[in-house]
């Protein structure tokens, strides 16, 4: 089977994390980024989910965070008040890892409302998501890489990256904000001196001129540009017969 | 063993048009479908509800027009959709709106349930939720506050204290000293913060047995002012321990929701043609079908 780009985004989002993390991880791609690491290079990473799981380990897909599949042979089971409050309040969640329906140039999420074709349609609003983009220490989004879905400003910034540009402690934020966007076509990365999306490395086959073309604001084009590197053999032996068989994340389209 | 199990008919009759009702559902798992149901057979309106993140629950409650106001952190049906009648609400500005996160809702909770007027967040900070809040609906529930031994800036929020909370719980005894199994997210902050609280328990167990693992007990009996019993209380939702969502049922609800004039066919159809919760599950669920989504044994789903 050819390698799909949904397995070079997880295998990219797995790379991100480093062992020993706690990292609050969304639902789709997300966590099965987070497995991918922890069964490889990162064993003891510990995963929660914001409605109070420490370190699951599901055997089937689930359809969401509300899908007892998910929280199957957790560790621990609490709340909100444990994972969101005594956790990412608290200032020690290493990453927190989302999905997200635009990104801006700042990092800026929003999951609330879309205001294509001058129809305002509203979506599914924070739920934890302001509170883990608030509060952990860094913040990884993967999402598809099309223009409308990287805005120069999003429609509503339900979540905050750097807003305005500015740096997050002048906000009194106390999370350290946006450290990469993964996509379809690219790995970006956040500039320390402008706080600004930059490119970091372009997927296998796709060019820079492609992803500048889908992308709503702006990209430098750097002297040099990475590649992203694919997914090993083992790897992709885990995203495919342990992590997501059914394929029902790996096989959406992006 | 009688104590205080009361019908869900008896309950909803003490619920005032115009109640702040806290859900203890999230998405499509345990939402007190039982209680959402009776509140639309009796023609409830004009309710305010909070909630960490609504689901099935408060999409019928406002798709049955039952609702004025929402206090809510999020919303979805997980991959089955979104909550398409909270969304269309929203965008013909049919109800008023409270749009926060899920941290801030349990922290407004527990607020309340601590008997404090208000408490003090990171989260919102610099987001245009807070800006929403700070010029719409929330004006008088959010102010920016500094700490007055460390100088840092804050979001202080104010308490939320509901009416009356509902909860689904998989095991009570007929006292009230619930247990809830799995992830609880904000269940027992809402429950404790709400004035009066109501449980729906899919079973009831006699008290000895909840005196031999006390420490199972999530909300104790002298907070509890009634228990309803309702096996498959939150069908077509899931019930950790008991039995799975309903794709299938789901699905549809789905189909019926996209359209306004859809979901009035599918509310009269199970719902207002339904004497009661047992009659509703004959409909929807006749005992095959849901006996099929029965929890397996070591798995809870």
């Amino acid at each position: 089977m050819e390698i799909r780009a949904t397995e070079i985004m997880a295998t990219a989002g797995a790379r991100e994390l480093e062992n020993g993390e706690t990292v609050v991880v969304g639902i789709g791609l997300p966590q099965v980024a987070c497995f991918l690491a922890k069964s490889t290079h990162a064993p003891e990473l510990t995963p929660l989910l914001e409605i109070g799981v420490a370190n699951m380990r599901p055997k089937d897909t689930p359809v969401g965070l509300a899908d007892s599949r998910i929280f199957y042979r957790a560790t621990c089971w609490s709340g909100f008040l444990d994972v969101m409050g005594m956790n990412l309040h608290r200032g020690i969640v290493d990453t927190g890892f989302l999905g997200a329906l635009e990104v801006d140039r700042f990092g800026n999420i929003n999951t609330t409302l879309s205001k294509q074709g001058g129809r305002l349609r509203y979506f599914n609003g924070s739920a934890g998501g302001n509170d883990v983009a608030s509060l952990a220490k860094r913040v990884i989004v993967i999402m598809r890489h099309e223009a409308r879905k990287l805005p120069n400003v999003v429609s509503h910034l339900t979540s905050p990256g750097f807003p305005g540009g500015k740096p997050r402690a002048d906000l009194d934020l106390r999370g350290g904000g946006p450290h990469r966007i993964i996509t379809d076509k690219a790995v970006l990365g956040f500039d320390a001196g402008t706080r600004t999306a930059q490119l970091i490395s372009l997927h296998p086959g796709i060019s820079f001129d492609e992803v500048a073309a889908n992308t709503g604001f702006p990209l430098h084009r750097p002297d040099s540009i990475a590649v992203t590197p694919l997914p090993k053999a083992e790897e992709l032996r885990i995203l495919r017969e342990e992590i997501d068989p059914k394929s029902v994340y790996l096989g959406q389209a992006i | 063993m009688t104590g205080k199990i009361r019908t869900v008919t008896e309950v909803v009759k003490t619920v005032p048009d115009g109640a702040h009702i806290a859900l203890g559902g999230f998405a499509i798992a345990r939402n007190v479908i039982a209680v959402v149901h009776e509140l639309i057979r009796q023609g409830k309106r004009d309710l305010t509800l909070s909630q960490g993140v609504a689901g099935l629950d408060t999409d019928l409650l406002v798709g049955a027009g039952a609702v004025g106001r929402l206090i809510i952190g999020g919303g979805s049906l997980d991959r089955f959709g979104p909550v398409h009648c909270i969304n269309r609400a929203r965008e013909s500005g049919s109800l008023s709106f409270e749009d926060w996160s899920s941290l801030s809702i349990c922290f407004r909770y527990l607020a309340g349930a601590l008997g404090l007027s208000f408490i003090p967040i990171k989260s919102l900070v610099a987001s245009e939720i807070l800006d929403r809040l700070e010029n719409g609906a929330g004006a008088d529930q959010v102010k920016g506050i500094t700490c007055p031994f460390t100088g840092e800036n804050y979001v202080a929020m104010k308490a939320l204290v509901p009416d009356i909370c509902f909860v689904h719980v998989q095991v009570s005894d007929a006292e009230g000293n619930c247990r809830i199994l799995g992830p609880r997210w904000d269940n027992e902050e809402q429950a404790k913060a709400a004035n009066r609280l109501v449980v729906v328990a899919e079973e009831i167990v006699p008290t000895d047995e909840i005196r031999r693992e006390p420490e199972r007990t999530i909300i104790p009996a002298h907070r509890v002012e009634a228990v309803i019993h309702q096996p498959y209380g939150a069908y077509p939702a899931s019930v950790f321990g008991c039995y799975d969502y309903d794709a299938q049922h789901l699905k549809l609800y789905v189909e019926h929701s996209r359209d306004a004039r859809k979901i009035t066919e599918y509310i009269d159809h199970y719902i207002r043609g339904t004497a009661d919760h047992p009659a509703y599950l004959e409909k929807a669920a006749p005992l095959q079908h849901r006996s099929a989504l029965r929890a397996r044994p070591g798995l809870g789903y």
